[in-house]
């Protein structure tokens, strides 16, 4: 697990529908420490995503820089793990081969690699379902199955985009839970995307709120850990930070 | 004879309910009935309308010369070859025109262009160039499996969708792992889809080549049979290609399906 630095990050590109550039990220900086969990919050447009993707490599950015470890992003790599809103597991491949796709690419060999894969599925209390193929699990599972993948590659940095928003609200509310718990596990670099207010605070340490590809505030959630919603719920510190991040994200 | 027919049926009754599989013959019974009903009544003269009894006892002969399974094996053989070069062919190309803009950009009109001209309309010109042989028969057979089978390829590849190869280089897979791991399993229920089709033109295009330039096989036998005014074997030669299509379907396309798309949720079952 590394840091993540950015520095002035910025996105513009020319939109030919309306025929003039637009800049979706708008000098963007931002510092995320080893084992920090970060979340991006703000409403659909607001760039979250498309940060996102250029720390990930999936897009270039336009202007400033991305270092993970000190080291300049430059397109796609094994050291920034990603868990999509759409899970994005491969259909023709069972939910152990999913898992043990990452260590896979980098020449684990096959009894090694599916001892790992085990090992994740059972922190996700999935081993039973290893020998099947996605299309076979719920939602909630498909997902688990998804944060796994990412994490059995052991990555500096896990990026979420986004990836509780396609389940129902319980199944939600359980797969947050069981992700802080992961997270206070293994401690990754996480950089979480959602819209989700109570979400954001909830899961991060810090909740930066985004609006029009701009950093609107920093927020430290100082809740303690191990969090639950029961717990949460009622809890006045809680509902005050949720408060004070929704008011921030609604009045941009 | 009527005990016999009564025997027979009673036994298909019990071969059905030990292997279901056998309940697909069932949807031709009413229609060989009808031809058998239509023949007895002799509303046609027999020369030209023969019944199911009269095709069976060609079929014995024929299988007892030589002749049917020789000729069979014939045009499987080309069929095979054919599909064979129209699917290593194929396969590579369609999944460049999938993955490339600039290669669709530059060999899509051709591709287009060379559909238009049909698979036959090349006879005149393959007899010149490579003569009466199975040079001339494969190439009709590759040039008609390739199209539905690159057309299919390209859509596979096309609709397989963006997060499955962010998903695979942010797990650290190189290019060509992407494309073993991602496009060609994400193509490959349209790629069968493509491969059921191009099959399905191939043996008609092998069936009316082999009736032009053929010297033996299927076609042959049927275009041979109306030289001799034979029409039991012509309608022998219309059965066999209807239950060969059947079997390569069933047991070759239909299990490749259920293995891959339906099992992994991509196509409904």
């Amino acid at each position: 697990m590394k840091d993540l630095t950015i520095r002035n990050l910025s996105k513009t590109y020319f939109d030919p529908y309306a025929g003039t550039n637009v800049t979706a990220v708008h000098d963007v900086s931002l510092k995320v420490e080893q084992g920090e969990f970060v979340c991006i919050v703000g409403p659909s447009g607001c760039g979250k995503t498309t940060i996102l993707n250029m720390i990930a490599g999936f897009i270039p950015h336009t202007g400033g820089e991305i270092l993970v470890g000190g080291r300049p992003v430059k397109g796609p790599g094994a050291d920034r793990g990603v868990v999509f809103q759409s899970f994005a597991l491969f259909p023709w491949r069972t939910v152990l081969e999913n898992v043990a796709f990452g260590p896979k690419m980098r020449g684990v060999r096959k009894v090694e690699r599916e001892k790992i894969a085990h090992e994740y599925l059972a922190l996700v209390k999935l081993t039973e379902a290893a020998g099947r193929y996605p299309a076979e699990l719920s939602g909630g599972m498909q997902q688990r199955v998804g944060v796994v993948r990412a994490l059995a590659n052991e990555p500096d940095v896990l990026l979420m985009d986004e990836p509780f928003a396609s389940v129902d609200a319980q199944t939600r509310m359980t797969l947050q839970e069981e992700l802080t718990r992961i997270w206070q596990e293994k401690r990754p670099t996480v950089i979480f995307i959602t819209h989700d207010v109570a979400e954001a605070v909830f899961l991060g340490n810090r909740v930066i709120a985004l609006s029009k590809g701009r950093v609107l505030e920093e927020i430290s959630v100082d809740l303690p850990r191990p969090r639950s919603w029961d717990a949460l719920n009622d809890d006045a510190r809680f509902k005050e930070l949720s408060g004070r991040v929704l008011q921030l994200v609604r009045s941009a | 004879m009527k005990q016999f027919l009564l025997k027979f049926w009673g036994h298909c009754v019990r071969l059905t309910a030990r292997w279901p599989s056998i309940g697909s013959i069932a949807p031709f019974i009413p229609v060989i009935a009808a031809w058998w009903i239509v023949t007895e009544l002799q509303i046609f003269p027999r020369v030209f309308l023969p019944g199911p009894m009269e095709v069976v006892r060609s079929f014995g002969s024929l299988v007892y010369t030589g002749i049917l399974p020789a000729y069979l094996q014939d045009s499987i053989v080309r069929l095979a070859v054919g599909t064979f070069w129209g699917i290593a062919l194929g396969i590579p190309l369609g999944i460049l025109l999938g993955l490339s803009q600039r290669a669709r950009t530059a060999l899509w009109p051709l591709l287009l262009f060379f559909q238009a001209i049909g698979d036959i309309a090349w006879l005149p010109i393959l007899v010149i160039w490579f003569g009466y042989g199975l040079t001339t028969i494969t190439v009709v057979i590759v040039y008609t499996v390739i199209f539905p089978v690159v057309l299919n390829t390209v859509l596979g590849v096309r609709s397989t969708p963006i997060t499955l190869h962010r998903a695979a280089q942010s797990l650290g897979a190189s290019r060509i792992r992407i494309l073993w791991e991602v496009v060609l399993p994400g193509a490959l229920p349209n790629i069968v889809t493509g491969l059921r089709n191009g099959l399905s033109y191939g043996w008609r295009a092998l069936i009316a080549t082999e009736i032009i330039v053929g010297t033996s096989g299927i076609g042959f036998l049927m275009f041979d049979a109306r030289r001799s005014g034979s029409v039991v074997e012509i309608l022998l030669g219309m059965i066999i290609l209807g239950i060969l299509w059947y079997i390569v379907d069933s047991w070759i396309l239909a299990p490749i399906e259920r293995a891959t798309g339906q099992r992994w949720g991509l196509v409904t079952r």
